[in-house]
């Protein structure tokens, strides 16, 4: 029997609740709000509440993919980007930069959305970036 | 750590008669660990500078060096049941307060929790009038703001006080209340008492599903009636109410009609609950009126 509690931050949003993390046999069975966290101080939204949910949920994804033939099909890193870069690279050149724009999302740390914002501006050259806090 | 320790103020009973220091807290979870008594232990330990929750087990037991009894309180009954759900024949031992062992007894009496599995460290408790100091989160309850005692109810309110506004005056109260829920459901999250498969509060016949802000008042309203002869009073759903909502105040109204009909304290005592009768006869009379 294992059973651990661990410490960690919701994923959902910028505000960074404190949560607990509910592990049985090394299965993640729960998310709890940490009572003594100075941001939330013992409480979540639902989504905080609901945090666990989506790594063990059937419909996460595990691998990239790739639609071909019209259809969404799993497929691996080196071609995923491959694929995703030579697209871009194609409307980039057919219709400019800022036909392309990109949103950012605070599920993902501060230092990622930097180097996405990087990314808009200093290779595809757009300042076309946005983030979902303002969608 | 240290100033936990030093912080403590009086020492604690087991579930016995015997009495003990905090050391020797540390050594009796220790031995229990060791001789088996029992095959965990749910405590609290410091990690990343935070009280939190922790499963001591008899492979590791030495690690009771580090256990504390930790400011926050969280439902250790519920994890206790939880593990139990999939593993029901370990033995699990845990430090209550008075809250704690008053939810147990809810979970014994509905069969969420095996008694004979189940060994506690009494520790101490909330304030109240007969304790002045306490050692939990839910400290003396925040006092309200003055538009929320203008408008609102105020969560320190006695029942009978809460009752002498007018009718309307009250529903107006109230329902300024229920209308901040934000519907994140922290109070049945939380609640320890709380363990349906299938929760009326998200059945959408009773209250529409997957839209916010909820239906107002009938979320609460539904949540209340389920909690006679359920709440045990630890007000961990106030604590976690990110909209300060006087949810404690509410069930005791619904737990106080219970008393006075059936004459049944909520959690006092592991008996049979008026609410969960098997068989095709009634025994239990509503008391007269
Ligand atoms: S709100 Fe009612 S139905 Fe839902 S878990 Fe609690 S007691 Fe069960
Ligand atoms: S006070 Fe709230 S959390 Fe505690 S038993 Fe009652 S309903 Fe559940
Ligand atoms: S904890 Fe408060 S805000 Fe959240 S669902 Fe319950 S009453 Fe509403």
């Amino acid at each position: 029997m294992d059973y651990k509690i661990i410490p960690s931050i919701c994923s959902y949003c910028g505000c960074g609740c404190g949560v607990l993390f509910q592990v049985l046999d090394g299965r993640l069975t729960g998310t709890l709000p940490m009572k003594t966290h100075p941001v939330n101080q013992g409480k979540l939204c639902i989504k905080g509440w609901n945090l666990h949910e989506h790594v063990i949920s059937d419909k996460r994804l595990t691998s990239p993919m790739v639609k071909k033939d019209g259809q969404l099909q799993e497929a691996s890193w080196d071609e995923a980007i491959r694929i995703t870069a030579d697209r871009l690279q194609a409307i980039i050149k057919d219709h400019g930069p800022d036909s392309v724009g990109v949103l950012v999302s605070a599920k993902i740390t501060n230092e990622e959305n930097y180097l996405a914002q990087k990314f808009a501006r200093a290779v595809v050259g757009t300042n076309n970036v946005d983030h979902c806090a303002r969608l | 750590m240290e100033e936990q320790i030093k912080e403590w103020p009086e020492p604690f009973s087991t579930t016995g008669d015997k009495t003990s220091t905090f050391d020797n807290l540390r050594d009796q979870v220790n031995a229990w660990l060791k001789e088996g008594k029992v095959d965990i232990f749910l405590g609290y330990k410091m990690v990343q500078g935070h009280p939190l929750p922790h499963c001591f087990t008899k492979e590791n037991p030495d690690e009771t060096d580090e256990l504390i009894v930790g400011k926050a309180r969280y439902s250790l009954e519920k994890m206790a049941a939880n593990i139990a759900a999939q593993r029901p024949e370990i033995k699990i031992g845990l430090l209550v307060r008075d809250c704690n062992q008053r939810a147990l007894n809810v979970l014994y009496v509905w069969n969420q929790l095996n008694p004979d599995q189940v060994e506690t460290i009494n520790i101490n408790c909330c304030p109240s009038r007969l304790k002045e100091h306490g050692d939990c989160s839910y400290l003396e309850p925040q006092p309200s703001g003055s538009y929320k005692k203008q408008v609102g109810i105020d969560n320190n309110m006695d029942v009978e006080v809460a009752e002498e506004f007018s009718q309307e005056e009250r529903f107006h109260r109230w329902m300024y209340e229920f209308e901040k829920c934000i519907k994140c459901y922290g109070c049945r999250n939380i609640c320890p008492v709380c363990f349906c498969q299938e929760c009326s509060m998200e059945h959408n016949d009773l209250i529409a599903t997957g839209t916010v802000p909820p239906e107002v008042p009938i979320f609460h309203l539904v949540r209340a009636v389920h909690m006679a002869g359920r709440c045990i009073d630890c007000g961990l759903c106030e604590d976690a109410c990110p909209v300060d909502i006087p949810l404690r105040l509410l069930y005791r109204k619904v737990n106080q009609v219970v008393s006075d009909m059936f004459d049944y304290k909520t959690g006092m005592r592991a008996d049979q609950s008026p609410f969960n009768i098997l068989g095709d006869e009634v025994t239990l009379e509503p008391k007269p009126i």
